[in-house]
């Protein structure tokens, strides 16, 4: 932005350039404080550069079966959602987004058309596989 | 600028400060209270009831008479309290071993057994009761997603304060709706038992939760547990660097007489000098049957007892977790509140409710006057201070006139259509 602002004003004279930089610094000084809070907690969340770690570090464990993971980091990493193109070296948190609602989406529809075909579309194999039956049969709810 | 040179009050923040403790105090209480009724509808005449630590001593049976089951519970509770002391001082020996390490992921494990495990069982319960078609695929996906999030969110990693909060409060309902399975007069007299053991082991010199406290005091570390910590109200963004000075300072000046139990701290982040007082109510919940998750959030204080989960005997062996309760307040000066409180207020509500509805409304209100009472005390007093005894006892104490009197009278009020 410096860079412009002085090319801009090379051809004029050099007493105009006192006045053009206060309006620069303080663009940038907006901007700074503008984007300097990633996280959706603000002055109580991370600096810039561990966010971008942890945002690192999300999306990878993410692959391990974990679209919660995903949509956590979306959450918490709101602000740089929203305006992704003042933060540069945030592309993990819009992978993250993507790859949690490409997970979101196939497990609904599975977990939908289970439960809405339910016995109709899958036949009698449908009351073994439902979670009561399963847990009754396993006797998953006396350990209490 | 003339708003900076006036000396800070206490008055300035304190109903937010109290609303930001108290909300999810309520939150943890209704969700219990829902679970219980929603799951327990059916007569609970508890006969198949779980074996665990706190009825070791003595199973209860409905046909004995008062002396017998009063006898039992006491038993129970006398058991109880000593795992729990020991589970304390073997967690403040190795803390003071320096052997946070292990503490840390001890804590991570047992936080993982609550979510996963009991976590999953709650929700077949809830699965069963409201017959929801769910296949086996997507709950297992699901339950795996939230139970490692959780650990993460309250154990190891920096994460948004609203998940993490969220997930402390999860797994204090969880531990509490466990809890609430207990034979009727063993919860009762745990819950006293509870309380005066909250009361000896904050204030006395001997106790384990205040040697825990001075010992994370003198190292300026955290305190291994489960803490639950309050947003601060005021935040200065030039002192989030500073978030242990203030906690240095105020020990500098002032005696350490931060009982671990309730240590309420209060700090006023101002630009001024911090009035901060530290006081952070961390109850050691010790001896939960269930596996107390211990946490260890890195800006929270979190002490959980862990209960080791022995699948073949179905019995439930506690563990070293401490669960903190207490109040105070954190280094950035939000209330803390430890998990332990959450959960024996929760186990009271939720017995009453067991009951009836009538009974959970008037213990509700003793327990958050007996929340406010300790809260002034902690700014009162400004050292660790144990957050169990004034509620509980408030708590007990209404229950019983409610059952014994306030029903008889609503009841003949309502048959001679006097009111309602």
């Amino acid at each position: 932005m410096e860079g412009g602002s002085s090319s801009s004003t090379s051809g004029e004279p050099t007493t105009l350039l006192p006045l053009q930089n206060p309006n620069i610094s303080s663009n940038s000084s907006a901007a700074i404080r503008r984007t300097r809070w990633p996280t959706i907690d603000g002055p109580l969340g991370l600096s810039e550069e561990d966010s971008v770690t942890y945002a690192r570090r999300f999306y990878k464990f993410g692959f391990l079966l974990l679209p919660w993971l995903w949509a956590v980091n979306c959450f918490y990493f709101w602000p740089v959602l929203r305006n992704s193109n003042s933060f540069p070296t945030f592309r993990h948190v819009v992978g993250s987004a993507i790859g949690f609602s490409i997970v979101t989406i196939l497990l609904s529809s599975w977990a939908l058309t289970f439960s809405i075909g339910g016995e109709r579309l899958f036949g009698p194999v449908w009351n073994k596989l439902v979670m009561y039956n399963v847990a009754d049969e396993l006797g998953l709810t006396s350990w209490m | 600028m003339e708003r900076n040179e006036r000396p800070p009050s206490i008055i300035d923040s304190l109903g937010e400060e109290l609303i930001r403790i108290i909300t999810p105090v309520s939150i943890c209480m209704f969700l219990v209270v829902l679970l219980v009724s929603v799951l327990n509808s059916e007569s609970s005449s508890s006969s198949d009831s779980i074996i665990t630590i706190a009825n070791l001593a003595y199973d209860e049976n409905n046909s004995e008479s008062f002396w017998d089951k009063f006898e039992g519970a006491l038993l129970n509770s006398l058991v109880f309290v000593v795992i729990v002391t020991v589970v304390t001082f073997i967690l403040v020996f190795l803390f003071y071993i320096r052997c946070t390490k292990f503490l840390h992921y001890y804590m991570g494990f047992s936080a993982f057994m609550v979510l996963g495990f009991m976590g999953g069982q709650i929700a077949l319960m809830l699965v069963a009761k409201l017959n929801l078609p769910i296949d086996p695929i997507t709950f297992m996906v699901v339950l795996f997603n939230f139970a490692i999030v959780g650990v993460l969110a309250v154990f190891m990693s920096k994460m948004a304060i609203l998940v993490t909060q969220s997930y402390l409060v999860v797994i204090g309902v969880l531990v509490a709706y466990w809890f609430t399975m207990l034979p009727e007069w063993t919860t009762w007299v745990l819950l006293v038992a509870m309380a005066l053991y909250d009361l000896a082991a904050v204030l006395l010199p001997v106790g384990p939760l205040r040697l825990l406290v001075e010992l994370a005091m003198d190292r300026d570390e955290d305190i291994p547990a489960l803490v639950y910590e309050a947003r601060p109200v005021n935040v200065d963004e030039s002192d989030v660097g500073g978030r242990r000075r203030m906690w240095r300072d105020r020990r500098g000046n002032r005696d350490e007489q931060e009982s671990a139990n309730n240590v309420v701290d209060l700090e006023m982040s101002t630009d001024q000098p911090p009035l901060s007082t530290v006081v952070g109510l961390e109850s050691a919940e010790e001896g939960r049957m269930p596996n107390n998750d211990q946490d260890v959030s890195v800006p929270l204080l979190e002490n959980r007892t862990s209960v080791e989960w022995d699948e073949q005997q179905q019995s439930v062996v506690s563990d070293d977790s401490m669960a903190f309760e207490g109040i105070g307040l954190g280094s950035s000066g939000a209330v803390k509140l430890g998990l332990g409180d959450f959960i024996f207020y929760s186990v009271l509500v939720g017995r009453a409710a067991m009951y009836d509805f009538m009974t959970v409304y008037a213990c509700y209100l003793a327990i958050i006057a007996g929340l406010g009472i300790t809260l002034m005390l902690l700014a009162l007093y400004q050292k660790a201070l144990p957050a169990l005894p004034v509620s509980v006892m408030l708590g007990v104490l209404f229950y019983v006139l409610t059952r014994v009197l306030l029903e008889e009278f609503v009841m003949q009020c309502s048959v001679n259509l006097v009111m309602f």
